[in-house]
């Protein structure tokens, strides 16, 4: 099976981080794709889109969001949609996608990853602002499963069910993001199996992995270390059911050199392989 | 004229992840907390509405961390349900650490040399306040720390010279964040000043790169900030007139410091008058030189600036 939309599998990217602008472009490295954060080169005119200029020019790219805040009650910021096309188009990226969550409201950004209470309610809202964003950009919106902390009480579903209702009903792609889906399943007690099978995996054309931290009584989605042994087994199933879908590995906080952090990206490839045949 | 380049370092990569950080030390007795800041929408007690759940759960994150938390375990366990190992406030707070570390890594980013000078726990404080005072609006962090020199020159509640020092350090690095996003085009050539005709010099203008900042200070800042990049520890230095430009050429921002009579030409030229009058004032503030040394000097800056990419055009 591939994707519903025909994006193409760019194969296993890494998340573009400032500190490797130098090296990536000096050294030019056999990387399929990279992804970058589009609020980064957002509301500037200056250096961060210089290097990814220059950057683009070489590599697939893909932009990934974190204000878009599609669940907000606040009005879609049409201005920020105008900017994301601009960029989308200026680097010609394959795709964009951001969070199935909101970030803020009332005017202020959080600029954090909150979550939805998982409600009919909640469901027309996003459904409806999907369909909107999808008709600014003039393409498929790709959501990602957010990590969560604490669901909210009243909830009519659990989140694998509105994710897989909110890509059906607005009909839009997924990002999905298997360290996210571990992090919930060990923070709110449920098994990552249950997830994956409710995933309408002909709307992924993405996965992320990324490190987390485990707290003992909760884990963080960090984005710090290596990617752990349990992500790289769920990524397998996930990408197996998919058919195969663009990896991306994230790495955002006490970042290593460009070669450690691609050197443990290109671990996806061992996943996501078919064994090589006896011989 | 002495130039140095600014390493441009994040430390913390402005993306989807999770600040991993504990909860904050508790406040020492007597320390001032922070003000709360609140959204003025407000939510129905009983209200289960999905605006209701966003303007509880966003006010109860904004609520600074020195403050018992706005959701209290009841309200929490109302809303919000709890997990395997933590009650529902105890997996809310995680989100509330979160949006402050989040900021606070943010103003870090933009302001190390001014950390390093207040020391971390005075630095977070200033931050903590800051965020009540401005939470953020936009979708991007690029421009959150735009306020802070403001702020600190009005409410730091620090000795005055510290203050002051510290409203000097925080414009000399927000000038450098403004200069990393600000557009840029093509520098100013030699080949290019050498079209504007013989006749023409007197009343010629230039554009100076909207990628340039000029600035005076009560502090030699620039000094400080060198040594902070050089790992030299600086102590906080006592009060000195100075005068720094800040500009970005291709992707190297750069500093460099500047006498009282280059202040004058460069702040001229760059506020749009002719290169005659901006020669002028040279002269009136050099009087002690005579005119040939001071259009020797005034032309050696020239060409300097020229040089450095600091115009990007003539026009006459």
């Amino acid at each position: 099976m591939t994707n519903r939309f025909g994006l193409p599998n760019l194969g296993v990217g890494l998340g573009l981080r400032s500190v490797h602008y130098a090296h990536v472009l000096r050294e030019r490295p056999a990387v399929d794709w990279f992804e970058v954060l589009s609020e980064n080169y957002m509301q500037t005119a200056g250096r961060p889109l210089h290097f990814l200029d220059a950057i683009a020019d070489r590599y697939p790219i893909v932009l990934h969001g974190v204000s878009l805040s599609i669940g907000s009650t606040d009005p879609l910021d049409r201005a920020y949609l105008g900017e994301l096309r601009a960029l989308r188009d200026r680097t010609r990226a394959r795709w964009v996608s951001d969070h199935l969550c909101w970030t803020g409201v009332a005017g202020r950004n959080t600029h954090d990853l909150l979550p939805l209470p998982y409600t009919e309610e909640a469901l027309r809202h996003v459904v409806a602002r999907v369909r909107a964003v999808q008709d600014v950009l003039g393409a498929p919106l790709a959501l990602e499963n957010p990590s969560t902390y604490v669901e909210h009480a009243g909830a009519s579903m659990r989140e694998w069910e509105f994710l897989a209702r909110v890509a059906e009903d607005a009909d839009c792609a997924i990002l999905l993001d298997v360290n996210n889906v571990f992090v919930s399943a060990c923070n709110h007690g449920f098994d990552p199996a249950t997830y994956l099978a409710a995933v309408p995996f002909d709307r992924v054309v993405q996965f992320h992995v990324a490190g987390h931290t485990d707290h003992g009584t909760h884990i963080i989605d960090s984005h710090i270390g290596p990617v752990s042994d349990d992500v790289w087994r769920l990524l397998g199933q996930a990408y197996r059911k998919s058919g195969g879908a663009s990896v991306l590995m994230e790495w955002d906080a006490e970042i290593p050199s460009f070669e450690v952090a691609h050197a443990d990206a290109l671990r996806a490839k061992e996943v996501i392989l078919p064994p090589s045949p006896p011989s | 004229m002495k130039r140095h380049a600014v390493e441009i370092e994040t430390l913390h990569e402005r993306a989807s992840a999770t600040p991993d950080r504990q909860a904050p030390a508790p406040r020492p007795p007597g320390r001032p907390g922070v003000p709360a800041s609140s959204i003025a929408e407000k939510a129905g007690d009983d209200d289960a509405s999905l605006r209701s759940r966003q303007l509880r759960f966003a006010q109860g994150l904004m609520t600074p961390e020195s403050s018992p938390g706005f959701l209290d375990a009841t309200i929490a366990a109302k809303w919000l349900t709890a997990g395997p190992r933590m009650t529902a406030l105890e997996r809310f707070e995680i989100y509330r650490r979160g949006y402050h570390s989040r900021l606070i890594e943010c103003l870090v980013d933009d302001y190390p040399a001014t950390q390093h000078a207040l020391g971390e726990p005075a630095f977070e404080d200033l931050c903590r306040a800051y965020i009540a005072r401005f939470p953020s609006t936009g979708p991007s962090l690029n421009y959150f720390g735009r306020g802070m020199s403001g702020f600190v020159r009005e409410g730091m509640p620090e000795p005055f010279s510290v203050r002051a020092f510290t409203a000097d350090l925080t414009s000399l690095e927000w000038a450098i964040v403004e200069v990393i996003h600000a557009a840029s085009d093509p520098p100013l050539t030699s080949d290019g000043l050498l079209r504007v005709p013989a006749d023409g010099w007197a009343t010629v203008r230039l554009d100076a790169t909207p990628a340039l900042r000029l600035l005076r200070f009560s502090h030699p800042v620039n000094d400080y900030f060198r040594a902070f990049r050089a790992d030299e520890s600086p102590a906080i230095p006592e009060p000195a007139a100075s005068a720094t430009v800040v500009y970005r050429s291709g992707p190297t921002i750069w500093r460099m410091d500047l006498t009282d009579p280059m202040v004058g030409v460069l702040s001229a030229l760059v506020g749009g008058e002719p290169l005659g009058e901006a020669l002028a004032r040279a002269e009136a503030s050099m009087s002690d030189l005579g005119e040939d040394e001071v259009a020797l000097r005034v032309t050696t800056w020239f060409r300097e600036w020229v040089g450095h990419g600091l115009f990007v055009r003539a026009r006459w």
